[in-house]
C-alpha cells in the first residue's frame, strides 16, 4: 500500500471531530497535548505576572504598592500556580504529546483519561484564578501550614479554595501518571525491550511512579485539613489531640519528591536532546537509568529537611541531612554523564543547546546551594530567608524552565511541522538567563543578610535596599526574555515554512513520522531492534508509512494498537481504543462540582455530583469490550493476537493496579498519621478507646472471606461455561458485611470532632466503607455487563478487575479495622 | 562558626562550579573522541564512576561529617551556669518568662545575661511562629502544644534584634522583638526588681 | 513485571528501612516504650541499622546469584548497580546512629 493511501484510510478513523465540538470530544493525544501545553503556558504567564508584582513591591523599602492582605495572596498564588498549575501540567502535557510517538505506538493507554485529566486541570486551575481575581485567593503560603491555614488562622473560603482546588488538580496528575506508567510498560513498538526504550520514557516512567506515590500524602493532608475546617475534626488542633506537625510531615512527604518530579522530566529532556546536539549517543544509558531510579527513591527520604527548625531531635535531623547530601550523588552522575556525552561527540550550539547550557550554569549553582542547606546548622540560619527563595528558584527555573524551553525548541518541528526561521530565540536567551542570575544572586545575598521571605515590605537602613532594587531590575529583564520566548515560539509555530522530516538527525521514533505528527501518530507499529532505530535503520520511516509494521492495514476499521510484554516488548494483544467522546469533559465538569460545592458548604450538591460521576463512569466503561468472541485477530506481519477483551489482564486491570498503588500510599499515609498522633501529639491518649465487641470483628472477618471468595468463584464458573452471578452476589454480600462493620465503628464513636482519635477512626472506617462500597458497585455493574452479553468464557478479564478491587478493599479493610480494634482490646 | 562554615562551603562551591564549567567549555573546543564499546566503557569509568560517584561522595562525606559535628556543638546540653527563659509567641507578639523570676512576664523584650548559656523554651498559643535572633543563634519554631528548647549565648552585653521567622499572616512583618543582654550586675538587678 | 520489581526492590527496601529507623528513633525519644536508658536507646538503633545493612547485603547477593538472574543483561546490570546504591545509601544515611546524640 502506498503511504498516502494508508494515511487516507487511517486518518478518518483516528481524527477528532471537526470544529468547535471537537475541542470537547477529542481524546487524541496530539490535540490534548497541544491545548494542555497552551493552558500550562498561560498559567506560567499568570504566575510570572504575580512574580513581577512581588518584585515591584520589594524593589523599594516600605513600599505602599500592596498591603499585606494583598501581598500574602500574591505570593501564595505565585508559588501555588508555578508549582501545581504550571510545572507539573507542563511536563505532563509534553509527555501526553510526545510519548506515543517516541514509543512507536498510536496513543496513550487510556485516551479518554487524557481528556478527563486535562479538563479537571483546566477547570480546577481556572477556579483558583477566578478566586485570585475576586480577591479571595488563599493567603497562607504555598505550603499552607495549619493552624494558620485552619479555621483559627484563615476563616472564610480562601483556604478551602486552595485545599479543594489543588486536590481537584491532583486528580489530573494522578490520571496522567496512571496513563504514563501503563503506556510505557505496555504500549510500545514491537521488540522495544526495556534496554531499547528512549531514555525520556524511562524518566517519565520513574516520574509517573513518583507522582503515584508522592501525591497521595498531600491529597490526604488536604482532605484532613478540609475535614477539620468543615466539620471540626481536630487533626491539627493540639487541644483536641491533633498536632500541627502532622501536616508538615504529610505535606513534605509530597513536597520534596515534588521537586524531583519536576526536575526529572527536564533531566529526561536534556538526556534526549543533548546527545542529538552533540551528534552522538548518551553516555552510560544504564547508569543514567539507575541514577534516575535512585534519585526518585532517595527523594522520599528527604522530607524532614524542610523541618530542621521544628525541634526534631538532632539524630533525626542527621538522618535527613545524610540523605540530603547523598541525593546529590545521582544528580552528579547525570551532570558528569552529560558532560562526558559532550566530550564523546561534537557539540553544536543550536538554540536548544544554548538553553541547555543555561540549565547547566544555573542548576549546578542551585545544586551546590542545595547541598549547603542540607547542612543542619547552616539551614538553622538561612531557613525561611530569601536565601531559600533564591535556592529554590535556581533549582526550579534552572532545573525545569530552561530545559523545558530547550525541549520546546527541540521538538517544535514535531508540533508544527515547520523549521525555525524567526530568530528572536537567541536574544530572548541573552535577556532571560543573565536577568535570572542578576535577580537571584542578589536574592541569595539579601537572605544571607537576614531578609525574611514572605514579608510584604522591609525597613530602610538594613543594607537591603540596593540588593532588592538590583534583583527587581534583573527580574524585569528576565520577564522580557521569557515573554520573547513565548512570542518567538508562537510566531515560529504559526508562520514558518514547512520543514523536512527529522531535521536534527535524531535517533528516536517520534521523528519517524510525517511532521506534524498525524492523528494516528504512526502508520504502522514498527519492529525495533536498537535504542536509536532511526540511526541504525534509515529506511524505517518509509516502511512504517507503507504499513509494513504491525496493524499496518486498518481492516477492522477501528482504532487499534498493540500491547506488548513489559520486559521484552513482544506483541501480546490488539487493543481497541474508544471513539471520540464528550463523556470525559462532562465527567470533569461534574467532578468539579464535587470539589467546588464544599467551598460553599453545599454538601448535598457534592453527593449529587458524586452520584453523577458514578453514573458517568458506568457509561464510560460500558462502551468498552465486545459482545461476541473475536478469537485471534490478524495483527499484520503474519501474526495473530487476541483482542484485549479476551485476556486475563485487560488495560483496565493494569490501570486499576497502578491507581491502587496510589490508593495504597494514601491508606499508608493515613495509618502513618494515626501512629504519629498516637506517639507525638501532646494530648493523647484520648479519654476512651473504642471497645470492639464481638459482632463487628465477626462481620468483618466473615465479610472478608466472602469478598475474597466471591469473585474467584465467579471467574471459575464463567470460564467453566457457567454463569458468574452467584459468585458476584456472594462477593457483594461480603463487601456489604465489611461495610456494616465500619458503620458499627462509626456509630460507637458518634462524635468525630470530640478528639483526633475519633476523627482518625472515622477517616479509616470511612476509607474502608468507600472502597468496599466501590467494589460492591463494580460487582453489580459487571453482573449487568454479563446480562448484556459482555462476558463469556473467553471474555472474563472484567472479573479480574473486580477481583482486584475487592481484594484491595478486603486487605485495607482488615488492616484498618485491626488498627481500630486493637487499642480497645488492650484497655 | 556558622560564618566559617559558610565561607568554606562558598569557596568549595565556587571551586566545584568552576571545575564543571571548565569541563563543559572544553567539550566544545576539542574534536570528537574515539567511538566504540571500549572507548565508551573507559568514558563511563572516568565520568560516571570517577567524577559522578567517587568525587561527589568524597566531597559530600567530608561536608556531612563536619556539618553534623558543628550541629552537635550547638545542642542544649546541661551546663553549670545555665539560665532558662520562656518564649511564648502569638499573633503578633512575644511574651517572655523567666525561671529565675517566675512572676515576671515581659512583652516583646527578652532579658538575658551576657556571657552565660541561655536555654529558651519556645512555644506558641495560636499558629506556628519561629524564634530567631540572627546574631545569637539559628531559628527554632514555636509550635502550639510543643516546647522546643534553643540554646543561645550573647558574648557581649547589648541589644540584639529578634524576629519571628515563620509566616503567620498579615502582621508577620512586624512580629519582632528585642533581646537585651545584661552584664552580671544588670542581670541581678533585673531578676531582683519587683514585678511591674 | 518481575523485571520492574527487580529494579525497584533495592531502593524501596532502603526507604522502608530508613523510615523504620527514623520512626524507631522518634518512638524512643517520644517515650513510647517508657523511659529507656540512653545507652540502650543507642544500642537498639545500632541493632536496627545493622539489620537494615544485613538485609541490603542479602538482597545484593540474591540479585547477583545465577538462580535469580534476569534474562536481560541490561536489567541484570542495572539491578545490581541499584542494589549497590541501596547498600551504600543504607550505610550512609544510618551512620548517625553511631555518632549523633539520640534525643537532644
Amino acid at each position: 500500500m502506498t503511504a498516502l493511501r494508508l494515511h487516507r484510510k487511517l486518518d478518518p478513523i483516528w481524527a477528532s471531530d471537526p470544529g468547535f465540538r471537537g475541542w470537547f470530544t477529542t481524546v487524541n493525544n496530539n490535540d490534548i497535548g497541544k491545548i494542555f501545553l497552551m493552558t500550562a503556558t498561560a498559567f506560567f504567564v499568570i504566575g510570572g505576572i504575580l512574580a513581577m508584582l512581588i518584585r515591584a513591591q520589594l524593589a523599594t523599602p516600605e513600599s505602599a504598592f500592596m498591603g499585606p492582605a494583598v501581598y500574602n495572596q500574591v505570593f501564595t498564588m505565585h508559588g501555588t500556580i508555578m508549582m501545581f498549575l504550571f510545572a507539573i501540567p507542563f511536563f505532563e502535557a509534553l509527555t501526553v504529546y510526545l510519548l506515543p510517538g517516541m514509543l512507536g505506538t498510536r496513543d496513550l493507554a487510556f485516551p479518554r483519561l487524557s481528556s478527563y485529566g486535562f479538563w479537571c486541570y483546566f477547570i480546577g486551575s481556572s477556579t483558583m484564578v477566578v478566586a485570585l481575581v475576586l480577591g479571595v485567593a488563599p493567603q497562607g503560603g504555598w505550603f499552607m501550614y495549619p493552624p494558620l491555614s485552619s479555621t483559627i488562622g484563615s476563616p472564610g473560603i480562601p483556604a478551602d479554595i486552595w485545599l479543594l482546588g489543588i486536590s481537584f488538580v491532583e486528580v489530573s496528575a494522578i490520571s496522567a501518571a496512571v496513563e504514563v506508567v501503563v503506556t510505557v510498560l505496555r504500549y510500545r513498538a514491537a521488540g522495544m525491550s526495556l534496554d531499547k526504550m528512549p531514555i525520556f520514557a524511562w524518566y517519565m516512567l520513574v516520574v509517573a511512579v513518583m507522582i503515584l506515590t508522592a501525591f497521595p500524602p498531600m491529597i490526604l493532608g488536604s482532605l484532613l485539613l478540609e475535614l477539620e475546617r468543615a466539620f471540626g475534626m481536630p487533626f491539627f488542633q493540639v487541644d483536641s489531640g491533633g498536632d500541627a506537625l502532622l501536616w508538615q510531615h504529610l505535606f513534605w512527604l509530597f513536597g520534596h519528591p515534588e521537586v524531583y518530579i519536576i526536575f526529572l522530566p527536564a533531566a529526561g529532556a536534556v538526556s534526549t536532546i543533548l546527545p542529538v546536539m552533540a551528534r552522538t549517543t548518551l553516555l552510560g544509558y544504564g547508569w543514567v537509568v539507575a541514577a534516575a531510579v535512585s534519585l526518585a527513591v532517595l527523594s522520599f527520604g528527604l522530607w524532614v529537611h524542610h523541618m530542621y527548625t521544628t525541634g526534631i531531635p538532632h539524630m533525626g535531623l542527621a538522618f535527613f541531612s545524610a540523605a540530603s547530601t547523598l541525593v546529590a550523588v545521582p544528580v552528579g552522575v547525570q551532570i558528569f554523564g552529560w558532560i562526558g556525552t559532550l566530550w564523546k561527540g561534537r557539540p553544536q550550539m543550536h538554540l536548544p543547546m544554548l538553553w541547555i547550557m543555561g540549565f547547566f550554569v544555573t542548576f549546578v549553582i542551585g545544586g551546590l546551594t542545595g547541598v549547603m542547606i542540607a547542612v543542619v546548622p547552616f539551614d538553622w540560619q538561612v531557613h525561611d530567608t530569601h536565601f531559600i527563595v533564591a535556592h529554590l528558584h535556581y533549582v526550579l527555573v534552572g532545573g525545569f524552565v530552561f530545559p523545558m524551553i530547550a525541549a520546546i525548541y527541540y521538538w517544535l518541528p514535531v508540533f508544527s511541522g515547520r523549521k525555525r526561521f524567526f530568530r528572536m530565540g537567541e536574544t530572548a536567551f541573552w535577556l532571560a538567563v543573565p536577568g535570572f542570575h542578576v535577580t537571584f544572586l542578589a536574592v541569595h545575598w539579601a537572605g544571607l543578610l537576614g531578609q525574611r521571605r514572605r514579608t510584604d515590605s522591609y525597613d530602610p537602613g538594613q543594607g537591603w535596599e540596593v540588593i532588592n532594587l538590583i534583583a527587581s531590575i534583573g527580574s524585569f529583564v528576565m520577564a522580557i526574555g521569557f515573554a520573547l520566548v513565548i512570542v518567538d515560539v508562537a510566531i515560529n509555530a504559526l508562520i514558518a515554512s514547512r520543514g523536512r522530516r527529522n531535521p536534527w538527525g535524531a535517533g528516536t521514533l517520534e521523528w519517524a513520522t510525517a511532521l506534524p505528527s498525524p492523528s494516528y501518530n504512526i502508520a504502522s507499529i514498527p519492529v525495533v531492534d536498537s535504542r536509536y532505530p532511526m540511526h541504525t535503520d534509515p529506511d524505517l520511516p518509509n516502511r512504517i508509512a507503507r504499513g509494513e509494521g504491525f496493524l499496518g492495514e486498518p481492516i477492522r476499521n477501528r482504532r487499534e494498537t498493540l500491547a506488548v510484554s513489559t520486559a521484552r516488548g513482544d506483541p501480546l494483544q490488539v487493543v481497541v481504543f474508544p471513539q471520540n467522546s464528550v463523556v470525559p469533559f462532562v465527567m470533569a465538569v461534574v467532578t468539579s462540582v464535587i470539589f467546588i460545592a464544599p467551598i460553599f458548604k453545599l454538601y448535598w450538591l457534592m453527593f449529587v455530583a458524586a452520584f453523577g460521576v458514578m453514573v458517568l463512569s458506568m457509561r464510560w466503561v460500558w462502551v468498552l469490550g465486545s459482545r461476541h468472541d473475536e478469537g485471534a485477530l490478524d495483527a499484520g506481519r503474519g501474526v495473530s493476537l487476541p483482542s484485549a477483551s479476551e485476556v486475563a489482564d485487560p488495560p483496565g486491570w493494569w490501570g486499576s493496579l497502578f491507581l491502587l498503588l496510589a490508593d495504597a500510599v494514601l491508606f499508608g499515609s493515613a495509618l502513618f498519621g494515626y501512629a504519629f498522633l498516637w506517639t507525638v501529639a501532646p494530648n493523647w491518649p484520648p479519654p476512651a478507646y473504642l471497645q470492639p465487641g464481638v459482632a463487628g470483628p465477626a462481620l468483618a472477618l466473615g465479610g472478608a472471606a466472602l469478598a475474597l471468595a466471591g469473585p474467584r468463584l465467579a471467574e471459575r464458573r464463567l470460564r467453566g461455561g457457567d454463569t458468574p452471578y452467584a459468585g458476584l452476589v456472594l462477593g457483594a454480600a461480603g463487601l456489604g458485611a465489611l461495610m456494616a462493620a465500619c458503620v458499627m465503628v462509626m456509630r460507637a464513636l458518634p462524635d468525630p470532632s470530640a478528639h483526633a482519635y475519633d476523627a482518625t477512626v472515622w477517616v479509616l472506617s470511612g476509607y474502608v466503607l468507600f472502597h468496599a462500597g466501590l467494589a460492591a458497585i463494580m460487582a453489580g455493574f459487571v453482573m449487568a455487563r454479563g446480562r448484556a452479553g459482555f462476558l463469556s468464557p473467553r471474555r472474563f478479564g472484567e472479573l479480574r478487575v473486580v477481583r482486584l478491587w475487592a481484594d484491595y478493599a478486603v486487605l485495607t479493610g482488615l488492616i484498618a479495622l485491626a488498627a481500630i480494634y486493637l487499642p480497645g482490646l488492650g484497655t | 562558626m556558622i560564618a566559617r562554615l559558610w565561607w568554606v562551603m562558598l569557596a568549595g562551591s565556587v571551586a566545584i562550579f568552576a571545575l564543571v564549567m571548565v569541563l563543559l567549555a572544553l567539550a566544545f573546543r576539542k574534536p570528537a573522541g574515539p567511538s566504540g564499546e571500549a572507548a565508551d566503557q573507559r568514558r563511563e569509568r572516568v565520568w560516571i564512576m570517577g567524577l559522578g560517584i567517587g568525587f561527589s561522595l568524597a566531597v559530600l562525606g567530608a561536608l556531612l561529617v563536619w556539618g553534623l559535628a558543628a550541629g552537635e556543638r550547638l545542642l542544649p546540653r546541661p551546663a553549670p551556669d545555665l539560665v532558662t527563659v520562656r518564649a511564648e509567641a502569638r499573633q503578633w507578639a512575644w511574651d517572655f518568662g523567666y525561671a529565675d523570676a517566675p512572676d515576671r512576664v515581659t512583652r516583646n523584650v527578652l532579658h538575658i545575661p551576657a556571657g552565660r548559656p541561655v536555654d529558651v523554651e519556645i512555644t506558641a498559643t495560636d499558629v506556628i511562629h519561629s524564634f530567631w535572633v540572627p546574631r545569637l543563634a539559628g531559628k527554632l519554631d514555636a509550635i502550639p502544644g510543643h516546647v522546643n528548647t534553643l540554646r543561645i549565648e550573647a558574648w557581649e552585653p547589648g541589644e540584639y534584634a529578634g524576629v519571628s521567622a515563620e509566616f503567620s499572616g498579615t502582621g508577620y512583618r512586624d512580629h519582632v522583638f528585642t533581646v537585651i543582654a545584661h552584664d552580671p550586675a544588670g542581670w541581678d538587678d533585673f531578676i531582683a526588681r519587683e514585678a511591674p | 513485571m518481575t523485571e520492574i520489581l527487580r529494579l525497584s526492590v533495592p531502593m524501596t527496601v532502603w526507604i522502608a528501612a530508613f523510615s523504620a529507623v527514623y520512626g524507631l528513633q522518634g518512638l524512643l525519644c517520644a517515650g513510647a516504650f517508657g523511659a529507656v536508658e540512653p545507652g540502650t536507646q543507642r544500642g537498639l538503633l545500632i541493632l536496627a541499622g545493622a539489620v537494615a545493612v544485613a538485609v541490603q547485603v542479602a538482597l545484593l547477593m540474591a540479585l547477583r546469584a545465577p538462580r535469580f538472574a534476569s534474562p536481560s543483561r541490561f536489567v541484570q546490570r542495572v539491578s545490581v548497580i541499584l542494589a549497590v546504591v541501596a547498600l551504600i545509601s543504607t550505610v550512609w544515611t544510618l551512620l548517625p546512629v553511631v555518632a549523633s546524640s539520640v534525643c537532644l
